[in-house]
Order: C-alpha cells, then sequence, then structure tokens
C-alpha cells in the first residue's frame, strides 16, 4: 500500500523542477509507464475503508492517479452496466461514490488530462450510460459539461462528448443546460497531427496551447472517430435545443451547418431532416426565404428539396400571406408534420404569420385604430387590443397602444417611426457595445481560421502538392537557362515570363 | 342612336368581356384624323375606333369598309361587315357583297400563283437582283392581301440575295413594317437594331435614322418599356416630318405621324422621368420641340408637371383620355402610363412636406374614377414601395418616415458583419471536414446500403418525432 502511495504521489505537477515543458511531458510519460505496471488490484484493495485511495488523493492535484483509481474502481463493477441492478448503490446518483465521480468531473487538472484522453472519456461514458440506465438523463449534464468546458475552454475542438451531451439534454429536455456548449462555434475537427510536431516543445500537450485542437486529436483518446453522422447530428440535435428555447437565428444557423456539408452529390436523413426544418425557419427569422448558402453540394440539395415539397408549399402560402391557404395546407399536411415531428414548429408558423402581418403593418400606417386591425384579423376590438399589447409584450411590435377622446374613446395603435425610440430602441452605446461585440468575435474567428490553416498545411496531401508545385517549376526554370544559350533575346523572354507563371498556377 | 349602338350586340358582347368601352366623344374629328394615315394602319386605326367608341363606331366601320373595298383583303372586309352588322342590323353596307369577295379571291389566287411561277423563273436562271425582286413582290402581295406572316417569310428569303449594304437596309425595312403590323414588338426591336447596326454612309444614314428611333420608340412603349421608349423618341430628328419614303414605304404616314411621335414621346417621358429630367431632355430639346409644337397639349402638361402643378398636368391628361384610348398603339397602355404619371405626382408632391392630410390629398388628386380612394391609393403606393410614407389613421395623415442615416449604418454595419461571421464560420466548418476526409457517400453495398442509409432515416425521425411530441418542437 505504502509503495503504491509513493508511486501515485511521485508525480507532483507543481513541483519546482517541471517548469520546463519537456521536463513536464518526460516525466508525464514516466510516470504513465509506471502506473500501467501496477497490477489493477492494488487500486482497489482499499476501497470503501479509511485507506480508500479516493479519499486520499486530490483530483485537482493528483488528477491521473485519482483517475485511475477511479476507473479501475468502475471497472471492478462492470463498466457497460446494462440494467438498473448492475449499478452499484455507490455510483447511483446521489450515491458516494458517484458523487466522487462527479467532484473529479468538476475540479481535474485540464493539462494532465490532455495525456490520458481515453481514460477520461471512458469515466465521461460512464457517467453517461448510468445516468440513462437509471432513467435520470438529467443528472449527468452538468457534470459533463463542466468536463467538456475543463478540458477545453472553447469546447471548440468536435468530440463523441459533444454528441453523447446533446443528446442527453434533449433527452431531459434540458435545453437551455444545453446552450453553454451550443453557443461556442465548432472551429475545429479532431485530425491527424504528426508525431514530429508534436514532440516540438511549443506542441507537446503539456504546453500553454492556446488552440484545443492542437491537443485533442485523433491519437490523444477524447474522442471516438468522427464521423460525418456524428457530426450532423449534433448540430441538427442542436438546432432542435435552439427551437426549443425559440432562438431561431442560432437554429437556422446550425441547420445550415449541415446542408453545406461535403457531399458526393447524395445527400443523407439528416440533411433532409435538416432542410425541412429550415424552410420553416428562415420564415421564423426573416419572414422570407433564404438562399441556400452557396458551398451546399447542389445535387444533395436537389434530392432534399425533391423530398421536401410539402414544406415548401406551405412556405409559399406564408409567403404570399394567404392565410387560408396556409390553414389549408396545414390541415392537409397534418399527418407529415406529424409524422417528421415537424408539428411544433408547424404551429408556431401559422401563429408567426399573423405576426408578421401585424409587424408589416407599420410599413404603411404610424398610427391606426385598434378597431381596424381587429378588422383585419377578423377578431374582436377587445382580442385585438390583447393580442397586439401581447406582440409587444413579446417584443415583436415597435409600438404602443394609446387612447384618444374625441369623440368617443377609442384605442389606438401607434408605430414609433424608427428603431431610436420606443421599446424595442437601441441607443447609439448599445450599438456601438455590440460593434465591438462583433469586433472580437471576427477576431478570435480568424485566429481559428488560421489554426485550420495551419492543420492543412501539415497534412499528406498538402505537402505532395508542395512537392509537385516545387518538381514543376525546378526544371521549367533548369531549361529556360539552359535555353538561354542558344535563342535569341526575344524568345527567351517570352520563356522567362512562362516560367514565372508556372509556380503561381 | 347612341344608346342604341351602345346596347347592340356587338357592345354587349364586348361589355361581357370586360374589353375597353368609351362612351365620351373625342376631341377630334375622325374624317380629319383618318386623313393623316394611310395603308393597312389607316384600316387598322378605323376598326380600333369602331370597336372602341360607341360615339364614333357607325362612320369608322363605314369609312373602314369603303376602305377596305379598295383593296385585296377579303377576310378583312368580311370581318368588318360582320363588325358593323352586328351594331347596326339595318345598315345596307353590313350585307356583305360575295360576289366581290369570290371575284377577289380568285384574283388574288392567280397574282399569287403567278408570282411564285416567276420566282421559280428567276431562280431557275441564278441571278440574284431578279430572285430578290421576285421575294420583294410576293412579299407585298402577301402584305397587301393581309397575309402578313407569309409577307414576312418573302421578305426575309431576300436575304441572301441582297448585294448591297442598301439592299440589306431595305430589306430590314420592310420586315421592320410587317412585324409593326402584325404588332410582334420583339421581332420588330430586334429588326431594327439590326438596320442600326448596319454601316450605312453618310446620306443614306441621316435618311434612315429618325425613322428607325420613332419605330424604336414605338415598340418600346408597346412593350411597356417607357423610359427607352422616351429615350427614343426624344432622339428622333424632325427629319422624321418630311422623310423621303424608305423601302417604298412612307412611314410617317402609313406607321406613325409627327403628331404621335409628340404623344407618345411625351407621355412615355412623364411617366419615366423625373422633373429635372422632362427639363432638359425634353423641353429644352430644340429637335424634340418640333414634334411638342404639334400637339401644344402636351407640351403644356409637361411644362405643368415641371412647375409642379400636378394636379393641373393631371387634368390637362384626364382631357385627352378619351382620345388616346381610340389611338391603336396607345389604347393598351394608356392606363399604365396614366397610372405612373399620377403615382410619380403623388411622390413628388409629397417630396416638401413632413405630413400632409388626406383631405388635402384628396382634393389635389381628383379620383379617376377608378374605383379607389385616395386612401387605398395610397396605401396600395406604399406597400409596392412607390411611396415613402406612413400613414396615420387617427389624424388621417400622410406622414413622412423620418430617417436616422446614423443608426442605420450602424444597423446595417452590424448585420454585414454577422452575414459574413455567418458565411466564415459555414465554410470553416466545411474545410474542416474535407480535411478529416468526412463526406455524405453512396453507401458501398448497393441494396443494404440504401437500406442502412434508410433505416438511419427511419431511426432519427422516430427519434424526433417521439422529441416533437414531447417538447411541442
Amino acid at each position: 500500500m505504502a509503495d503504491l502511495l509513493s508511486i501515485l504521489f511521485s508525480f507532483q505537477p507543481d513541483a519546482p523542477e517541471l517548469k520546463s515543458n519537456l521536463e513536464y511531458d518526460r516525466q508525464v510519460r514516466n510516470f504513465l509507464s509506471t502506473l500501467a505496471q501496477v497490477p489493477p488490484n492494488a487500486f482497489i484493495k482499499g476501497a470503501d475503508t479509511g485507506q480508500d485511495l479516493l479519499e486520499i488523493l486530490n483530483p485537482t492535484v493528483n488528477t491521473i492517479a485519482y483517475l485511475y483509481a477511479l476507473l479501475y474502481r468502475i471497472q471492478s463493477y462492470g463498466d457497460h452496466p446494462k440494467s438498473i441492478k448492475s449499478i452499484p448503490d455507490g455510483f447511483r446518483p446521489q450515491g458516494p461514490l458517484w458523487r466522487k465521480l462527479v467532484e473529479f468531473l468538476e475540479t481535474f487538472d485540464p493539462v494532465q488530462v490532455r495525456y490520458v484522453g481515453g481514460d477520461w472519456r471512458r469515466v465521461v461514458e460512464y457517467a453517461e450510460r448510468v445516468a440513462r440506465v437509471v432513467g435520470m438523463p438529467g443528472v449527468a449534464i452538468a457534470p459533463i459539461r463542466s468536463a467538456m468546458i475543463r478540458l477545453d475552454p472553447s469546447t471548440g475542438t468536435f468530440t463523441s462528448t459533444h454528441l453523447l451531451f446533446i443528446r442527453l439534454c434533449l433527452e431531459a429536455r434540458a435545453y437551455v443546460a444545453a446552450l453553454p456548449i451550443l453557443d461556442n462555434y465548432i472551429h475545429s475537427l479532431p485530425s491527424h497531427i504528426p508525431r514530429a510536431v508534436q514532440e516540438q516543445e511549443s506542441s507537446l500537450p503539456c504546453a500553454d496551447l492556446t488552440n484545443s485542437s492542437d491537443y485533442v486529436t485523433t491519437r490523444s483518446g477524447h474522442t471516438e472517430k468522427i464521423t460525418i453522422s456524428d457530426v450532423q447530428e449534433y448540430y441538427l440535435l442542436g438546432a432542435m435545443a435552439y427551437l426549443g428555447v425559440r432562438k431561431y437565428k442560432q437554429a437556422l444557423h446550425f441547420l445550415e451547418h449541415i446542408l453545406v456539408s461535403p457531399a458526393a452529390n447524395i445527400a443523407s436523413g439528416f440533411m433532409l431532416e435538416a432542410y425541412k426544418k429550415w424552410i420553416l425557419v428562415t420564415y421564423l427569422v426573416d419572414g422570407a426565404v433564404l438562399a441556400i448558402p452557396r458551398t451546399a453540394n447542389p445535387s444533395a440539395i436537389k434530392q432534399v428539396r425533391a423530398a421536401s415539397k410539402a414544406y415548401e408549399a406551405l412556405a409559399d402560402a406564408f409567403k404570399n400571406m394567404e392565410h387560408r391557404k396556409l390553414h389549408a395546407q396545414v390541415d392537409v399536411g397534418a399527418p407529415i408534420w406529424a409524422e417528421d415531428g415537424n408539428h411544433g414548429l408547424v404551429k408556431e408558423l401559422v401563429d408567426h404569420s399573423q405576426r408578421v402581418y401585424v409587424s408589416n403593418l407599420q410599413r404603411t400606417y404610424s398610427a391606426i385604430p385598434v378597431l381596424d386591425v381587429a378588422n383585419m384579423l377578423n377578431q374582436t376590438p377587445d382580442q385585438a387590443e390583447a393580442y397586439l399589447q401581447s406582440l409587444i409584450d413579446g417584443r415583436y411590435l415597435n409600438a404602443r397602444i394609446g387612447r384618444i377622446a374625441s369623440p368617443t374613446e377609442v384605442a389606438v395603435l401607434r408605430f414609433f417611426p424608427d428603431l431610436t425610440q420606443g421599446p424595442l430602441a437601441k441607443t447609439e452605446k448599445q450599438q456601438y457595445i455590440e460593434l465591438m461585440e462583433q469586433t472580437e468575435r471576427t477576431n478570435l474567428l480568424a485566429e481559428q481560421v488560421k489554426a485550420a490553416d495551419y492543420r492543412l498545411s501539415l497534412t499528406k496531401e498538402y505537402l505532395e502538392h508542395l512537392r509537385r508545385q516545387n518538381r514543376k517549376s525546378t526544371p521549367n526554370n533548369a531549361g529556360g537557362e539552359a535555353m538561354d544559350m542558344t535563342w535569341d533575346d526575344g524568345v527567351d523572354q517570352e520563356e522567362d515570363i512562362m516560367a514565372d507563371d508556372e509556380p503561381r498556377r | 342612336m347612341a344608346t342604341n349602338v351602345e346596347q347592340s350586340p356587338f357592345f354587349t358582347e364586348r361589355k361581357v368581356l370586360n374589353q375597353v368601352i368609351v362612351k365620351d366623344p373625342p376631341k377630334f374629328d375622325l374624317e380629319s384624323y383618318i386623313s393623316n394615315y394611310e395603308g393597312r394602319t389607316r384600316l387598322d386605326r378605323l376598326a380600333l375606333i369602331g370597336s372602341t367608341s360607341t360615339y364614333l363606331a357607325i362612320d369608322a366601320f363605314r369609312m373602314a369598309i369603303i376602305e377596305v373595298k379598295k383593296g385585296k383583303d377579303t377576310s378583312a372586309y368580311l370581318k368588318m361587315v360582320e363588325c358593323l352588322h352586328n351594331i347596326l342590323p339595318d345598315d345596307p353596307m353590313g350585307i356583305p357583297d360575295l360576289s366581290w369577295v369570290e371575284q377577289k379571291n380568285r384574283q388574288v389566287k392567280q397574282e399569287t400563283e403567278r408570282l411564285e411561277h416567276e420566282l421559280k423563273a428567276y431562280k431557275n436562271n441564278l441571278i440574284k437582283e431578279s430572285i430578290r425582286m421576285g421575294n420583294e413582290d410576293l412579299g407585298q402581295h402577301y402584305y397587301a392581301t393581309g397575309d402578313l406572316s407569309n409577307a414576312s417569310k418573302a421578305y426575309f428569303r431576300m436575304r441572301e440575295h441582297c448585294t448591297s449594304a442598301k439592299h440589306l437596309a431595305d430589306m430590314t425595312l420592310r420586315l421592320v413594317f410587317v412585324s409593326i403590323a402584325q404588332k410582334s414588338w420583339m421581332v420588330a426591336q430586334s429588326h431594327l437594331i439590326k438596320v442600326e447596326a448596319q454601316a450605312l454612309k453618310g446620306e443614306e444614314k441621316t435618311k434612315l435614322e429618325p425613322i428607325v428611333s420613332a419605330c424604336l420608340g414605338l415598340s418600346h412603349m408597346c412593350c411597356n418599356q417607357y423610359r427607352d421608349a422616351a429615350e427614343a423618341f426624344l432622339q428622333t430628328s424632325p427629319a422624321f416630318l418630311s422623310a423621303d419614303p424608305a423601302a417604298g414605304i412612307r412611314f410617317q404616314k402609313e406607321v406613325l405621324t409627327g403628331n404621335d411621335v409628340a404623344v407618345y414621346g411625351g407621355l412615355c417621358a412623364l411617366a419615366s422621368m423625373n422633373r429635372s429630367e422632362l427639363q432638359e431632355l425634353v423641353l429644352a430639346n430644340n429637335d424634340f420641340r418640333n414634334f411638342l409644337e404639334l400637339e401644344p397639349h402636351i407640351r403644356r402638361a409637361i411644362s405643368l408637371f415641371c412647375g409642379s402643378k400636378y394636379s393641373a398636368c393631371l387634368e390637362v391628361l384626364e382631357a385627352y383620355r378619351t382620345d388616346y384610348l381610340l389611338d391603336v398603339h396607345l389604347a393598351p397602355c394608356v392606363r399604365e402610363i396614366y397610372g405612373q404619371i399620377r403615382s410619380k405626382s403623388i411622390v413628388q408632391y409629397f417630396i416638401p412636406f413632413s405630413c400632409v392630410t388626406l383631405e388635402e390629398m384628396a382634393k389635389k388628386f381628383q379620383m379617376t374614377g377608378e374605383g379607389m380612394s385616395i386612401e387605398e391609393e395610397l396605401i396600395y403606393m406604399i406597400n409596392t414601395g412607390v411611396l415613402d410614407a406612413r400613414i396615420d389613421l387617427v389624424e388621417r395623415l400622410l406622414v413622412s418616415p423620418p430617417t436616422n442615416p446614423r443608426h442605420v449604418a450602424h444597423s446595417s454595419a452590424l448585420a454585414m458583419a454577422e452575414k459574413y461571421d455567418h458565411t466564415l464560420r459555414l465554410r470553416l466548418l466545411r474545410l474542416n471536414m474535407l480535411n478529416a476526409a468526412l463526406e455524405v457517400r453512396v453507401p458501398k453495398s448497393d441494396g443494404g446500403g440504401l437500406g442502412t442509409s434508410m433505416m438511419g432515416g427511419e431511426i432519427i425521425s422516430a427519434s424526433l418525432r417521439r422529441l416533437g411530441q414531447m417538447g411541442g418542437f
């Protein structure tokens, strides 16, 4: 036991001799190979006694050791529980071991975990599995979210954990809980970084890396192998979470991410689902259909469009403000909407069509008696007034309802002439702040683009391309020089121009 | 008598079909009006007046029948006679002269055969000039008998036998002439452009230019392209009035007169140009002044518009509405042109004000009797984006919206930044996916593969369905 403890404590991340990244890296790797030789039984020997390793070790400092202890404990009960019976009491939510697990996920040291990605992932997946088996998907959401954020504060490198997380959120209908992760843009996918690059001092996993794609890679073990349907499913489920909290614009953006997926002239089921929702959501966002992003594969889009005629018909009726047609379409297509799980969205569209109609009134009128609006909407004046008030309160209308006395008292809807007045007004200061925020986001994005560019420049294909380019230009230059001797000046100049052009292509 | 005409079967039918009927007497005198025209357009114009104006119907058709009997177009004759019969059943001219028709038909047939025979002979002799002339004769013959499509075919066959630029120009002008008679304006336009493109020598060019621009204006107007039409008409030089016949056609008699150029050009300019343009390009245009002198009221209307006296301008135009509805080329677009002038007047009128009462607007712009109140008209104009204003239905005001360019600039900058940001994000993800070799592919094994992808879809839609039921989404 004492031996074991001395081994476990042999790695101290704060030790002064570990200042240099190279030294840190070497120590961690040595520590890991030592740990691999310790028999598993040693870790669980003192379980549930005073000598329990989970009590002795501090998850923040001795993260790797704690992780091993936790993992061997989980393995001793079987880490693929099929039913609620195969989960020991301790690991059920609110049990002592579950609390240990949560504590670990919330407090581990992010740098040490970069070295033990596979083991870290097994702990996270176990938490997810337990939550699912006991039928309380909600309990794992917060721990997994903190684990993801601790590992990668930007959560911008896509991992299989992202997908597990969003599935849990949707099952628990915890849409708001999903937002902190969803709001972070996925700026990279785990890629293959050559060993030689990773062994440079500035690129070691323990180095002060700004971009998480440098340590979450295909070989680091933090993620399973990612397939295109994983990415598409993440975005589709994410879009649904956004719809759940009525953030239509973000939902729209998520759906577009699916539509632009690279495709060999064929669409996937996710793209079809995404397109159906996309049509409806564009109208909820802008009241008008937007163009499909240009990078989308045209023949894939053609296929999904052919399969979404019902939705396009609905959108047409909405666009032309034909309320009766819209309602008829909604009724006729009811089985389709129910089949696709878009019933709620269609209903929202119908409600929205009236809102857009009222909102468009402000393009024509500056003030209009509520009675007239009531006639247009086929409602009683009281109903109309309540409806208008609800729109104003819901921030759909920049207007107010006033009353005038002459000759009889009537309610009047007054629109504010522009966005400098009224409840939706933005002051210049607010605008300025928004602009600044946008600038910051853009700058961050520019960094991420640079990182992606760097990753691309490490791929074999790019190197191959470079080599070919070089090969092409060298003999030509040489040829040009050789011809110098024999050809006269005029022709030679032409040849030179050609040689210059070559590498630029 | 007028009431009789109005209730005649002919006009009742037009009413049912919702076609234009003009009941007021026009300002012009039919005799002197029609004496300005020659050839087919004379017939066309009489037929239009006859079938539109209840006041002139009988006179117009009688004149048309006398006219048509001089020529060899029997089908037009029969049609006119039928129309007259429908209007005035006991008029002796309403009974077709069948023996004449038969005799004419025979003559026409013989003539056609003779001309075709001659053409065949020319073709055998391979003399280009003769073949060209043979085709020309045939074309003219078809034109006279009213077979316009064959006429244009015959003229078209002249092309490969033309030996000089003049021949080519003549042929194209003939094609223009036929297509105007056919009212196929796009064809006329393309032929006109060909005439323009031909490199003719100085004198020939100056001779043809006025004709080309007048015809181009006409075809643009009939295609509802008023701005282009106005520009073409305004370029027409006064030489048009006294031009010699080109290709044997007197355009200023057989297509449109100088008066027509003034009216069409003036109205198109009013409908499509703003005040300073009208002043500069129309009133100060020395060439066009010659035309405007022929129609002083058009000149007055334009001056009034430039002087911001919109209601007076509209009144002048309104007084001539009847006349223009009886013009063969103007009739289909009078309503649109007038509508555009009217809405332009309203827009121009409103510019200096920040708010105007609706009563004042109604007083300034008398209703045209098209069944819309000033309020509806204004709403329509705002909704179509013609007029930038808002209506205050409570105080009954037309209010001009305040502008805040600084705020707008900020918002649009923000919106644009967001859009670019989003586009870049989409592209970056796509690039990442390509880098990671992620791509939607056709499943490998055919039957089973499709099944799995479909099954994938099934699973997704099942889970989505469940979620949709739960969350309302």
